[in-house]
C-alpha cells in the first residue's frame, strides 16, 4: 500500500514506511514551499493505513489564520484535538495550552495552578519571555505524545507537526538548549530535557525538509539540514515540491535548444526551469540527502486527495 | 492591470516595509526596491533579518558585519543583515550610562539567553534597528525586509509585547524592595513561590537581578516603541505586500492587507512576484514552419514546446486575472517581470529594480492571449 505513495514521492516504499513508523514526523522548510500541504497529505495517508494520527500546527496566538485548517479543508483548529477524518485528528499547539498543563502538572494543587495563571504577572511573563512561549509549545507536544488510552496504547500513534518557516523552525529546535542554559534545575528543566530527548530520539522522531527545485531554496534547505544536525534532530530526507515535468527525450531537447537559440518564444521560459529543477535534485543527492520529488500537482492543495485516491486504488 | 505605484514611494517616503509570506522573494524584492531608490539618487539602507542570509548573496556583499556595509555599484546603497545580539547590546549601551550597571546587565545569564535567542528577539531588534536608522538621519529611505514569521507583522507587535512584559506594575511584583504595603509583598511572595517551584532554585533571584538592572531602561524603551509606532503609522512610511501566485501566499497577502488596515498602518499596494503575466515580445512556437526534411526529434520536440507554450499562456491568463483581482481590492498591484534563474545574479536585481521605476517600464498593455 505504501508503494503507491513511494512511487508518487520517488521514495522507496521502505522509506515511506519508515516515516509512518515514527511517533513524530516534523515537517519543515521555508514558507511557501507547500510544507503544510505535505504535512496534511502525510497525515491523511498515515490515517488510512489504520494508525491513529494527530496533525499539529504551531500557533503563538489562537486567532491567527491557520494554513493547516485550509489544507485539511476544515473551518478552524482548536487547542484541543478535533476529529478531521477517520483516525485523523488535528490540533493547534499554543504556548498557553502548554503553560496551563505544565503548571497543573507541576504545582501541588490544581487551584494553585489556576491562581498562578490568573496572576497577570505570571501569565504575561510566560507569554512575553521569548523562550518560554516555545517551551509551552514543546510541553504541549510532549503532553499529546504521552497521552495514553485505557489499554495503555498511545492516544496518537503518529504526530505530524507542521513547523513554522525555516528561521523559526530552527528556533524551536534550539529553544530547549537555550532554556537549559537559563533554567538548570526544577520541573521546567526536566520537562525540557524530556522534550529534547523526544526531539533527538532517532527511533521516535524524524524531520522532513520540504523545498522547491530552484537554486536558492535548495541552498536554504541544505543550511536548514545542517542546522538540524547541529541540534541533533534526526533527518529523513528532502521533499522537492512542484518539480516541473520534463516532456523531452534527449534528442528532442537538443533539437529544441538549437531551435530557440536567439529567439524569444513562448514555452521556452519553461526550459531553464526544467534544467534548474534537475540541477537542484542532483545537488541534493550529491550532498548525500535522500530526495523525493513531487510534481506540480501539489500546487493547488490537491496533493492530499490525490495521494489518498492513489492509495485507495491499492486497497 | 499592473500599475507602477512604487515609483513615487521610492522617491519620497522615509520607510518602506516589505511584508509577505515566506518564499515569495521578499528579501530579493526588498534589495531591488532599495537599489531602485538608490538609482534615483536617494541614500538608502536595506535591512533584513533573514537568518538564511540571502540578501548579502543577492547584493554581492561579504558576510554580515556589525554595521551596515556599502553595496558595490557606485550608489548610496547600504545593506545590513541584522544581528539581533548587536542591536540589543547597542540599545542596552545607549540606554545605560552607569558602566557598573552596564556590566551587570551584560553578564546576567538571563540577558545572555534573551539576546541570543532567534525567536522573538529577532522581531524586537528589527523594530529597534529600523527606528534607530531612520532617526540617525544618515539615510533618506530605510527598506525593511520583515522577518520570516508566519504572521509577518509580528515585528510590530514585538515592542508592544516587550513593553507588556516590562510594564512597571508587573515588574514591580518581581523587584525586591520595600514595595507598597502588605498586598504587594504578598503578591511577590506568591509569585516567588511559584517561580522557585517551577523554574527551580535560584531562578527568581536571577530574574530579580536582571529586572533590577534593567528597570532604569524600561521608560526609555516604552517611549521608543511609541515613537516607532507614530513613525510607522505616519505619512512618511509605506507598507507593501509581496506575494507570488501561489494560493497560500495570496491568502497571506489578503490577510496582511486587512491586518495592516486594522492596525492603522499605511498599506500602499501589492507586488506580484514569480508571475508569468508578461508575454510581450514572445513569439508563438505554433507559427514555426519546419522544412519538410526536418528531423523527427525536432518535429516531436516542437510539438512538446507548443504544449509548454499553451501551459505558459494559461499561467499568463491566471496571473493577469490575479492582478485585476488584487487591484479590485482598493490598492494598486504591480507584477515583476519574469526573470527566471537570472534573479539570482546582480544583473537580475538591476532589472527588477528598474521595473519598479516608471522610466524603466515598457508600456503596460498586455497583448491578448491567442
Amino acid at each position: 500500500m505504501s508503494r503507491a505513495l513511494g512511487r508518487q514521492l520517488g521514495y522507496g516504499a521502505r522509506r515511506v514506511r519508515e516515516l509512518l513508523e515514527r511517533r513524530a514526523v516534523l515537517v519543515t522548510g521555508k514558507g511557501g514551499v507547500g510544507k503544510t500541504t505535505f504535512a496534511a497529505s502525510l497525515a491523511h495517508l498515515a490515517a488510512r493505513t489504520g494508525k491513529r494520527v494527530l496533525v499539529a500546527e504551531l500557533s503563538y496566538e489562537p486567532q491567527a489564520t491557520s494554513p493547516l485548517a485550509g489544507a485539511l479543508a476544515i473551518p478552524r483548529l482548536g487547542e484541543d484535538p478535533v476529529q478531521v477524518a477517520p483516525n485523523l485528528r488535528a490540533v493547534l499547539l499554543t504556548p498557553t495550552a502548554g503553560h496551563a498543563r505544565f503548571l497543573r502538572a507541576t504545582l501541588p494543587l490544581g487551584r494553585l495552578a489556576d491562581a498562578a495563571l490568573k496572576t497577570a504577572a505570571v501569565r504575561r511573563f510566560l507569554l512575553a519571555a521569548p523562550a518560554l512561549a516555545e517551551m509551552g509549545i514543546l510541553y504541549r507536544l510532549l503532553d499529546l505524545a504521552k497521552a495514553r488510552r485505557r489499554d495503555g496504547s498511545p492516544e496518537h500513534e503518529l504526530i505530524v507537526v507542521d513547523l513554522p518557516a525555516t528561521g523559526h523552525a530552527l528556533g524551536l529546535t534550539q529553544v530547549p538548549a537555550t532554556i537549559l542554559e537559563i533554567v538548570r534545575a526544577g520541573p521546567i528543566a526536566s520537562a525540557v530535557r524530556e522534550g529534547l530527548s523526544l526531539l533527538r530520539d532517532p527511533v521516535a522522531t524524524t524531520c522532513v525538509v520540504v523545498t522547491l527545485p530552484e537554486t536558492l531554496p535548495v541552498s536554504e534547505a541544505a543550511e536548514l539540514i545542517q542546522g538540524l544536525a547541529r541540534q541533533q534532530v534526526p533527518f529523513a530526507g528532502v521533499v522537492l515540491n512542484r518539480v516541473p515535468a520534463d516532456p523531452f527525450e534527449p534528442p528532442e531537447r537538443a533539437a529544441i535548444d538549437a531551435l530557440v537559440l536567439g529567439k524569444s518564444l513562448l514555452g521556452a521560459r519553461t526550459l531553464p526551469r526544467i534544467d534548474r529543477a534537475r540541477a537542484a535534485a542532483a545537488r541534493l543527492t550529491e550532498l548525500g540527502y535522500p530526495v523525493a520529488s513531487v510534481g506540480e500537482v501539489a500546487d493547488a492543495g490537491v496533493l492530499a486527495p490525490l495521494l489518498a485516491q492513489r492509495l485507495g486504488e491499492f486497497h | 492591470m499592473s500599475e507602477p505605484f512604487l515609483d513615487s514611494i521610492l522617491r519620497t517616503r522615509k520607510v518602506l516595509v516589505c511584508c509577505g509570506a515566506g518564499g515569495v522573494g521578499k528579501t530579493t524584492s526588498a534589495a531591488a526596491l532599495g537599489l531602485a531608490a538608490a538609482r534615483v539618487g536617494r541614500r538608502v539602507l536595506v535591512l533584513t533579518i533573514d537568518p538564511a542570509r540571502r540578501l548579502g548573496e543577492a547584493l554581492g556583499l561579504p558576510e554580515s558585519g556589525p554595521t551596515p556595509a556599502r553595496v558595490p555599484g557606485g550608489f548610496a546603497l547600504d545593506a545590513w543583515m541584522l544581528d539581533p545580539q548587536v542591536v540589543f547590546e547597542g540599545m542596552v549601551r545607549r540606554l545605560t550610562s552607569d558602566p557598573e550597571r552596564l556590566q551587570r546587565i551584560l553578564s546576567n545569564r538571563l540577558y545572555r539567553a534573551l539576546s541570543t535567542l532567534v525567536t522573538g528577539m529577532q522581531e524586537y531588534t528589527a523594530a529597534e534597528a529600523l527606528y534607530t536608522f531612520v532617526e540617525s538621519g544618515d539615510y533618506d529611505l530605510v527598506v525593511l525586509d520583515t522577518p520570516p514569521s508566519r504572521n509577518a507583522l509580528e515585528f510590530l507587535e514585538a515592542p508592544r509585547k516587550l513593553s507588556l512584559f516590562l510594564d512597571e506594575r508587573i515588574v514591580g511584583v518581581f523587584l525586591p524592595g520595600d514595595g507598597a504595603g502588605i498586598l504587594a509583598k504578598r503578591a511577590r511572595q506568591f509569585v516567588a513561590g511559584i517561580f522557585e517551584r517551577v523554574f527551580g532554585e535560584g531562578f527568581f533571584s536571577d530574574l530579580q537581578e536582571f529586572l533590577g538592572a534593567f528597570s532604569g531602561m524600561f521608560t526609555a524603551m516604552r517611549a521608543h516603541s511609541q515613537a516607532m509606532r507614530a513613525l510607522l503609522t505616519g505619512p512618511e512610511s509605506a507598507f507593501v505586500v509581496i506575494t507570488s501566485p501561489d494560493p497560500s501566499a495570496l491568502e497571506e497577502a489578503r490577510f496582511l492587507q486587512k491586518h495592516l488596515g486594522e492596525m492603522g498602518l499605511p498599506f500602499s499596494g501589492f507586488v506580484l512576484n514569480r508571475s508569468w503575466a508578461y508575454t510581450r515580445g514572445l513569439g508563438d512556437p505554433e507559427a514555426i514552419a519546419l522544412p519538410d526534411d526536418a528531423p523527427a526529434a525536432l518535429r516531436s520536440g516542437l510539438r512538446k514546446l507548443v504544449g509548454l507554450a499553451a501551459a505558459e499562456r494559461e499561467l499568463a491568463r491566471r496571473d493577469r486575472a490575479l492582478l485585476d483581482e488584487l487591484s479590485a481590492r482598493g490598492a494598486p498591484a504591480t507584477a515583476t517581470p519574469h526573470l527566471g534563474g537570472a534573479i539570482e545574479s546582480f544583473e537580475g536585481l538591476v532589472a527588477l529594480a528598474e521595473s519598479f521605476l516608471i522610466r524603466g517600464r515598457v508600456p503596460d498593455v498586455f497583448p491578448p492571449a491567442p
